[in-house]
Parts: C-alpha cells; sequence; structure tokens
C-alpha cells in the first residue's frame, strides 16, 4: 500500500508538530538577546553562563545528579534481582507481583505524589533525603524491571541449568553465569532509571521539600515567569537525554533503542 | 533435573541443586518488601485516609459530590482527555499509516524521530511552546511582523494551550504501537482485494482501516488515561485557567490543606485509572 498525498502532508505536519519545540530550544539557548526573539538577532552563550554562574542552579544540579545516582543504583539492584525472581520463579501470584512491581510507572505520577505525600507526612520522613530516595527508587525500578526482565526471559535457561549442573548454588550462577551475560541490558537500564529519576518532576515537587532538584526549581521558575536561562538547562537536559538514547543504541546493537524501550 | 543431578553428583546430594520455584522467588523478595513500604502502604493508607479520617465516614466523598468546583474541575479534566485523545488520533493515524508505507530505511528514521521526544523531559518540551506560541514567541512575532494581527493571538493559557501541550507529549505513545500494528499485517491482503477489483479507496477503507481499528481504539484509549492524571502541562500552558484534577490536588495538599478530600479524589483518579487501563487491555489484547 502507499500512502497518498493527504496522509503524508498530514504526516509531516504532525512530525514537525513533535520536534519543532525541542529544535527551537535549542536554538534559543544560545540567542544573545534578552528576550525570546527568534530568530535570535545573535549568538551567545550568556544563558549557559547565567545558568553555571547562578549558584542556586548548580546546587540543584547536584542534587539531581547525586539523587539518580544513588536511587538508579538501588532500582537496578534490587530490580534486577526482582526480575530474575519474576522471570524464574514458580509460584503463585506471580504476574499479580510483576503488576505491582510495574504499577509505578503506569499510574499517574501525581497519585503517587499525594499517597507518597500522605505517608511520609505520617512517618515524619517528608522532606528527608531518604524519602526522596525511596519515592524515585520506586518510580525507576519498573524500567529495570521490564528490560532486565526481557533479557532474562530471552536468555536460553538450559546454560543456568548446566551451571546448577557443574555444582554451582543459585547465587554463584546468577553472581557469575547470568548477570555477565546481561550486562549490556543491565547498562540499559541503568540509564533509563537514571534518565527517569532525573527528569522527575511530579512526585518530586511532593516530596522533596527544601531539597531542589532541576526539574523542581525548572516547574517552579516557569510557573513565575519566562526566564531564557531555563533554554540553556533545557537544552543541557536535551543533550543528556540524546546522549543516553545513543548509549543505549549502542549498547543494544542491532535491537536497537525501539527493542530496549518497548521491551521487544 | 534435579534428581539427575544428584545422581551424577553424588558428593553433592546433600545440597540439592536449584529448581526453579520458590527459591528464585526469592530473588523478587527485597525489592517486594521496598515496594510494600514504599508503595503499597501509602496508597493503601490513602485509601484508609478518604474514609476513616478521623472516624469512619463518607463526608470526604460526599464532600465530593455536593461541590460544583470539584465537579467542573473533573469534568475539565475529562473533556481535556477526550479532545486530546481525539486530536492525538486524527495526527497520529496518518503519521502511522504514512510510516508504514515508507521504506525499512526511511521507516527507521522515521521511527527514530517519533521515539526522540519520548526521551525530553515534558517539562522541556512544555516550556519549548512557551518560545513558540507565546505573545513574544515566534508565531506571534511572525503574524506581526507581516501584519496579519494587530494584536499578539492567545495560543496559550486556555484549553487551546493545555491541548496543543498534551497532545505533543502523547503523541508517540499512539503512533508507536499503532504502525507497530500497522506492519504486522499481510501485504497479500491488499495485493488480493487489488486484484479482486477494489480501488485504492475501497482498499483502504473497507480492508487496512477495519483491521486497523482495534489498536486504533486501544491508542486512543491509552492517550485518554494518561491525560487524565497531567499536571505539568496544565500548570504550565494553562496559566492556571484549566485546571485539572492533578492541579487541584496540589492545591489541596500543599494550599488548603485539606489532605482528606484529597485522598478521595486521588482514589478516584487511581480507580479510573486501573477501569480504563483493564478496558485498554480488552481492547487492545494480551500483545499490545
Amino acid at each position: 500500500m502507499r500512502a497518498g498525498s493527504f496522509a503524508a502532508a498530514v504526516a509531516l505536519a504532525g512530525l514537525a508538530f513533535l520536534l519543532v519545540p525541542i529544535v527551537i530550544t535549542i536554538v534559543m539557548s544560545f540567542s544573545s538577546a534578552s528576550s525570546l526573539q527568534f530568530p535570535p538577532p545573535g549568538f551567545s552563550l550568556r544563558w549557559y553562563e547565567s545558568f553555571f554562574g547562578n549558584p542556586r542552579w548548580v546546587e540543584a544540579l547536584v542534587t539531581s545528579a547525586l539523587l539518580a545516582l544513588v536511587s538508579s543504583v538501588i532500582a537496578l539492584v534490587l530490580g534486577s534481582l526482582a526480575a530474575y525472581g519474576v522471570a524464574r520463579g514458580r509460584f503463585p501470584g506471580r504476574g499479580l507481583l510483576e503488576a505491582n512491581f510495574i504499577a509505578p510507572m503506569i499510574l499517574p505520577a501525581i497519585v503517587i505524589a499525594v499517597a507518597l505525600y500522605l505517608f511520609l507526612a505520617k512517618v515524619g520522613l517528608l522532606g528527608s533525603a531518604l524519602g526522596l530516595v525511596l519515592a524515585h527508587v520506586i518510580l525507576s525500578a519498573p524500567f529495570v524491571i521490564m528490560v532486565v526482565g526481557v533479557a532474562i526471559r530471552g536468555f536460553d535457561q538450559r546454560i543456568e541449568q548446566i551451571a546448577f549442573t557443574l555444582g554451582a548454588s543459585r547465587r554463584q550462577m546468577v553472581l557469575r553465569v547470568l548477570l555477565p551475560n546481561l550486562l549490556p541490558s543491565l547498562a540499559s537500564a541503568y540509564i533509563l532509571a537514571f534518565v527517569s529519576s532525573f527528569d522527575e518532576v511530579i512526585v518530586t515537587l511532593f516530596v522533596a521539600g527544601t531539597y531542589e532538584t532541576v526539574p523542581k526549581r525548572m516547574f517552579n521558575e516557569l510557573v513565575l515567569e519566562v526566564n531564557p536561562t531555563i533554554t540553556a538547562i533545557a537544552t543541557i537536559m536535551i543533550g543528556v537525554s540524546l546522549l543516553a538514547t545513543l548509549l543505549i543504541a549502542l549498547i543494544s546493537g542491532r535491537r536497537g533503542v525501539m527493542g530496549s524501550m518497548m521491551g521487544k | 533435573m534435579s534428581a539427575v543431578t544428584q545422581g551424577m553428583l553424588p558428593g553433592h546430594a546433600a545440597r540439592a541443586a536449584p529448581r526453579a520455584g520458590w527459591g528464585a522467588g526469592a530473588y523478587a523478595l527485597p525489592l517486594l518488601g521496598l515496594m510494600i513500604i514504599a508503595f503499597d502502604l501509602p496508597i493503601l493508607l490513602m485509601l484508609a485516609q478518604s474514609v476513616l479520617s478521623p472516624q469512619p465516614t463518607l463526608e470526604h466523598w460526599a464532600e465530593l459530590g455536593q461541590s460544583p468546583v470539584y465537579l467542573r474541575v473533573l469534568g475539565n479534566t475529562f473533556q481535556m482527555a477526550l479532545i486530546t485523545a481525539l486530536v492525538c488520533g486524527a495526527l497520529g493515524y496518518p503519521l502511522a499509516f504514512w510510516i508504514r508505507c515508507l521504506k525499512p530505511r526511511a521507516q527507521l528514521v522515521a521511527l527514530s524521530l517519533v521515539l526522540l521526544p519520548f526521551w525530553i523531559s515534558v517539562l522541556v518540551r512544555t516550556y519549548a511552546w512557551i518560545v513558540v506560541l507565546g505573545n513574544a514567541g515566534l508565531v506571534n512575532r511572525s503574524l506581526l511582523w507581516l501584519g496579519l494581527t494587530e494584536a499578539p493571538l492567545p495560543f496559550l493559557y486556555n484549553t487551546l494551550g493545555v491541548t496543543i501541550g498534551t497532545t505533543n507529549v502523547l503523541l508517540p505513545f499512539l503512533v508507536l504501537p499503532l504502525v507497530a500494528s500497522m506492519m504486522k499485517m499481510d501485504e497479500r491482503l491488499f495485493q488480493a482485494a487489488a486484484t479482486l477489483g477494489a480501488s485504492r479507496m475501497a482498499i483502504f477503507w473497507r480492508v487496512f482501516f477495519p483491521l486497523t481499528l482495534p489498536a486504533f481504539a486501544a491508542g486512543t484509549l491509552l492517550v485518554f488515561i494518561l491525560t487524565l492524571g497531567f499536571y505539568v502541562t496544565p500548570a504550565i500552558l494553562g496559566g492556571g485557567r484549566v485546571p485539572m484534577i492533578a492541579n487541584m490536588l496540589d492545591v489541596l495538599i500543599n494550599v488548603m490543606p485539606r489532605w482528606e478530600v484529597a485522598a478521595a479524589i486521588s482514589t478516584l483518579l487511581l480507580g479510573a485509572t486501573i477501569l480504563l487501563f483493564g478496558l485498554y487491555r480488552m481492547v487492545g489484547g494480551r500483545r499490545s
């Protein structure tokens, strides 16, 4: 079948609609004007200087990076183990267990934000680093479960059985046979978990208290005024995301980004 | 399996070789523990708070039904979700169809471009629309410069602005699964229709389109579900004039504060999402 010219026109408009905002933000971040003039009258790095020259932005960047680093490591370790348990375990309620692990990704973030806010307030952890890390771990873990789960199900189970036959305990088999073979998927899962934590805004807004992450500060600035400094941090975040996509594409090789994203 | 193992390795007879079963399942326990504490328990507490605070009562739920403010915001949210689903469908179907008809290499490029915004923070994508459509934005400046309008057109801080933002974020969620389902279709089906004398229009509307309907309906429903919980887009592109459930929850928690009512509304949103998601699984089939 061929697409007619009408379908092609709508399709190209749709594609442009998806991409134009991204392109414009990147171009504007190098503008020399203090208004949102497009095309920019000249180019400069003043918005990047204004970002890195502002200690509050830099502090937010450090908080975001630390938070993403810690929570994605925990999510990777616990999530990978759980993915193994769900993929290879034979016990009743396995489907329910997996649904429970994936749920934070499917439910509206605002519901999780409200539930965590009420809970953390009750136990006195609202605005604590521990509460923030816990929130980010449960939000990032589904990405690990999905990516690593697919990889484990695609791994030849007979290899695991051979390790057992040769006298390996389950722990030895998981650590010395399974995990080394899953390294590419683990790397993809880690990057996904890191980016999802770094970008998270809604739950963070509710439970972070006085901690300020980059998305939280961006959001609070955006509600008040349009400040071109945000185009600079937005471009940096686009850069990080693209780099992550590229890394995952390289790691997962032929399967490609589509495959690792959509769990195929 | 374990019997064979023990037979071959008598020295290990005391330690049975690990089998698939509870043993492997134990690896899920650490995350399960964390999930129970930091996710399941909070959700249950939220449900409880909406009916048990301070004593068993339905007054917080009754307040929802009686207050016109809550009902208006709920109606507004469902309306936004419907508009977004329709716009995404109208834009996404031709896009998916066009991608399906491309040559494999071009297809890969087009799919990557659709996937690209997936990777970029919703915040950044929402912000970009202020740059493009704001009063001092690209479009309004061009219109003023061309003399097509006297004053900047109000694209943002109304329903239109929020629709543009939500559609932009959710379009890939409709397009990607739709392309996947379209690519699974057997090309010979259309060749057969052509052999039987069907025109191109007839092949599309009477063979191709009906076959894509389940995936199309499922994708539109997914967009509807995801719009219900939107917070960032209405807050930034609606300028407070297009309040949705999530923004009302923010007010009830952080400004008012009316935690019990917030718990009730949040529970309502949770229930609606789960219900619609079940419907989505039914419509789209298990594999989509």
